[in-house]
């Protein structure tokens, strides 16, 4: 950027060069105050942008004090230049946090992020008073990870409206928050969440260091920032996890995840994570521990059945018929009978078809949702089987596949596994379970290499961490967690308790 | 270099020695005495540990080829080094030929052998590649998917009233003579002198942890199930049966039919095997890696790449499984003692005699780093 350009002293100089440099545009506002009739002579000026200022905090905590100001001052000698601007900034504007800047590109700067500017003829400073407005979305209810019981809100799209909430739940004076700007063009507010004696310090540094790696023009979503951060980029595997509940947020930094909020959006990002934490849910703590512990169960094996289904459905039918139970494998033959293609390319058929209406049903306009409905389930469902085109057990693999994704929590990791189940068919197509067999051996693979910040991706189960085990597959009841997960931390911490010892004994 | 567990180690020794072991009735020429023919083959497997545990002990920091260099100089340790570094390799070949005989002979009677030998060699090449730390962690992951169904097929055998302990009897029907004759040197020779690998890892255990009760707790786990399992096979089929099947495994698990859900669970014995062939087949190619990429420098993607080649060639050598199977048991077993049983105790010797490893005596080559 050019060598920052001082204010002059002279006041419509001032605001005449800070308008041109935002191109003149019709919502930069100047209003001037005070003075004789000319415009020229007036003794103050306001400047802020339209769009980005709540209205009513301009009228009532800036003009109208200074109006009032100038009018009670009339009568007596008014002080001038330096004097005035200290008057003002002591005694009449009425905003909660105003400061003085000297350059025009502060003065921009201020402008762009809703504060008004307020200037006065013959001082070369001037003063900025916080006056961002303008319409939000409210708090609302989440709406991809929703819970039956707790806590009913969501983040918005509004940073600090987002920073509140977690603050909120966690009023901790350990809880940090550092914030940056990132985005040549947007400059984007980005905030890095942690708590002090929990996080890790060198995971939060290394957070750190990679927002400060990233150069771009701009940050629309924190999907860029996650793009940005995360360890490897060819995986489907997220190593970064987007949460839109602050509930979720807050128990994550509890446990010494580091969450990274980004503006203008309701995701927050936290890391580092594992790749069993994308199967639990909120709902599995807010829920007694048995049935949550089921539920769990329940999602690990439905995100194996969501990628293995078809492949195993392919293979079985296609080369190891021996398998089935001769009655179960001489209905299947019977439904095959008239099928005229083989079942790989029955499978790739249906699947695709899944994939396409699904694709539909998310960008659709609403209003044609019923009908989307209508020719998925009816046409190509049911009339796909009476036409002889696929088989009836294909259609209920491939219903049963795709409801099985959608049990899990987190989309991205579902995501993950609908890229996998097509290359797992094609094998199974091709080797049969041998092939099968493979894929899962080279997916192992690919997932042990894997590493969030420094954290083993298939932690605690490679490497084997026995304590954190209370929290993968099952959750225990909560007075046996009674140590934060080690694997976060990458080893054993000290401090790691999080509840005293007497609990146990008293929930007995 | 990434560190491993105690628990990793323990576990690698399992899926290791566990690997195609139950593939083969091993013993058989001892008739229903096999699984004493397994014991005492394992006990001596126990000593053969002890030797190797202790040229270990005396430079816990060092892989094989530092072993060897320290303890035959730099030339001779050199040349020893490539000799075991091809040991290795064929060892890894004849497991990617087992992969691929095993599978046309069960679940793809019709797929071309290289295809399968060409893909294990893929997915092995994949772990050797990405270094022992990642390898470590996919066994950890296997492991419990391995013991669990092997425990299950031990129920179900059970509760289909399979196994009947007359099969296993009389006990030494003809004297102890056939039981040593099968166990020295076959069974000493395979799977349980097949340990002598875990010199190019054991050395990346974390600091602190008592390697010799960790290697022992793996071991004899290890060695028990074998045993077990031997000799459940033998209640089941009995020798006669035993002695003419090909893979009297997968025959056993044939005979389960509980239900009519449960039947034909061969299928799934067979992928099980596979997974012990591909630990047992990339645990050695790895080591084939390691040992020459620390005997002649060079980066660990080229030296996997070059030895996975050289597996998938030397997969072919043999003509036919008949061949192969002669060639393994009367041939190669009297090689592999070289590598197994006559090196190592060389190398004991020849450190007691300089009196290697004793405090204050500094290793005289510097290590070789590995970076993976």
């Amino acid at each position: 950027m050019a060598s920052a350009i001082p204010l002059s002293k002279e006041l419509s100089h001032n605001s005449i060069s800070i308008s041109s440099r935002l191109g003149n545009s019709l919502d930069v506002v100047s209003r001037r105050i005070g003075g004789d009739d000319s415009d020229s002579a007036a003794t103050i000026a306001i400047l802020y942008i339209d769009s980005l200022v709540d209205q009513r905090t301009i009228n009532d905590h800036i003009v109208q004090p200074l109006m009032n100001a100038l009018l009670v001052g009339a009568e007596q000698e008014q002080p001038t230049g330096q004097g005035m601007l200290e008057r003002l900034s002591r005694h009449v504007i009425a905003a909660g946090s105003v400061a003085v800047i000297r350059t025009e590109e502060e003065a921009l700067e201020a402008l762009l992020n809703g504060f008004c500017v307020i200037m006065v003829d013959g001082t070369d400073e001037a003063l900025i008073a916080v006056t961002a407005g303008g319409e939000q979305r409210s708090v609302d209810e989440p709406v991809t990870q929703t819970v039956i019981r707790g806590p009913q809100h969501s983040f918005t799209e509004n940073i600090f409206t987002n920073l509140g909430l977690i603050r909120r739940i966690i009023r901790s004076p350990n809880l940090r928050l550092q914030g940056k700007r990132i985005g040549r063009q947007t400059q984007t507010h980005v905030f890095v969440a942690s708590i002090k004696g929990i996080a890790k310090q060198s995971v939060v540094d290394e957070v750190l260091r990679r927002l400060d790696a990233i150069d771009i023009d701009g940050i629309i979503e924190s999907s860029y920032v996650e793009e940005f951060i995360q360890d490897r980029t060819f995986t489907p595997f997220p190593t970064l996890m987007n949460i839109e509940r602050p509930d979720v947020v807050a128990a994550s930094l509890l446990e010494g995840q580091v969450a990274v909020i980004v503006d203008g959006t309701p995701f927050v990002l936290l890391a580092p994570v594992t790749f069993f934490k994308f199967f639990q849910s909120a709902e599995d703590y807010y829920q007694r521990f048995d049935i949550a512990s089921f539920l769990r169960l329940l999602r690990h094996i439905t995100f194996i059945a969501s990628m293995l289904l078809p492949a195993l459905y392919i293979a079985i039918t296609t080369y190891h018929q021996e398998m089935l139970p001769t009655t179960l494998l001489i209905s299947l033959a019977a439904q095959r009978e008239g099928i005229p293609f083989p079942a790989l390319f029955e499978a790739f058929l249906m699947e695709i078809t899944f994939e396409v209406l699904r694709e539909a049903g998310v960008r659709m306009p609403r209003a044609i949702g019923p009908a989307v409905s209508i020719v998925g389930a009816l046409v190509l469902g049911q009339a796909a089987v009476q036409a002889g085109l696929v088989s009836p057990a294909m259609v209920i693999v491939v219903s049963f596949t795709a409801i099985s994704n959608f049990v899990t929590p987190q989309i991205n990791i579902a995501i993950a596994a609908r890229l996998i189940r097509f290359s797992l068919m094609l094998l199974a197509g091709m080797l049969g379970l041998y092939g099968i067999m493979t894929g899962v051996i080279v997916l192992l693979t690919h997932l042990a290499g894997l590493q969030s910040f420094g954290v083993p991706y298939m932690a605690p189960v490679a490497p084997f961490i026995w304590s954190s085990w209370k929290d993968i597959f099952i959750r225990v009841p909560r007075w046996a967690m009674k140590s934060r997960p080690e694997m976060l931390g990458g080893s054993k911490r000290k401090n790691n308790a999080r509840m005293p010892d007497w609990q146990r004994s008293r929930s007995e | 270099m990434g560190k491993l567990s105690g628990y990793q180690i323990v576990v690698m020794i399992i899926m290791f020695e566990l690997g195609s072991t139950p593939l083969f009735e091993l013993g058989i020429k001892a008739k229903q005495d096999s699984w004493l023919a397994m014991t005492l083959a394992a006990s001596i497997g126990l000593l053969l540990l002890w030797v190797y545990l202790r040229i270990q002990g005396r430079f816990p920091g060092m892989g094989l080829a530092d072993l060897l260099r320290v303890h035959f100089g730099k030339f001779l340790g050199t040349f020893t080094g490539l000799l075991f570094g091809l040991y290795f390799t064929y060892e890894a070949s004849r497991n990617a030929r087992d992969f691929s005989e095993l599978t046309v002979m069960t679940i793809l009677q019709q797929t071309p052998q290289w295809v399968i030998i060409f893909t294990t060699a893929l997915i092995s090449l994949y772990g050797v590649y990405k270094g022992p730390t990642v390898f470590f962690r996919v066994v950890e992951m296997l492991f419990p998917i391995v013991i669990l169904s092997y425990g299950v097929i031990v129920i179900l055998l059970f509760i289909a009233r399979l196994p009947n302990y007359h099969r296993l009897l009389p006990m030494l029907e003809n004297g102890v003579g056939p039981v040593v004759s099968a166990a020295i040197p076959d069974i000493v020779s395979f799977p349980f002198g097949q340990m002598v690998v875990f010199l190019m890892f054991w050395h990346r255990l974390s600091p602190g942890k008592k390697l010799g009760r960790i290697a022992s707790m793996g071991y004899i786990i290890v060695a028990v199930l074998l045993i077990v399992l031997n000799a459940i096979s033998m209640a089941v089929l009995g020798p006669e049966i035993s002695s003419i099947s090909s893979l009297p495994l997968l025959e056993v698990v044939q005979l389960i039919r509980i239900a009519n859900i449960l039947e034909r669970l061969d299928v799934f014995v067979t992928l099980l095997l596979y997974i012990g062939l591909y630990v047992k087949m990339t645990l050695f190619c790895m080591a084939a890696v390691i040992m020459m990429k620390n005997l002649f420098k060079g980066s660990h993607a080229a030296w996997s790449a070059a030895i996975i080649l050289i597996i998938c060639g030397l997969a072919f050598l043999e003509p036919n499984n008949t061949v192969r199977l002669w060639l393994g048991l009367t041939v190669m077993v009297k090689l592999f003692t070289i590598f197994q049983i006559a090196l190592p105790i060389v190398v004991l010797a020849v450190g007691a005699m300089r009196g290697l490893g004793k405090k204050g005596t500094e290793p005289e080559t510097a290590h070789t780093a590995d970076e993976i």
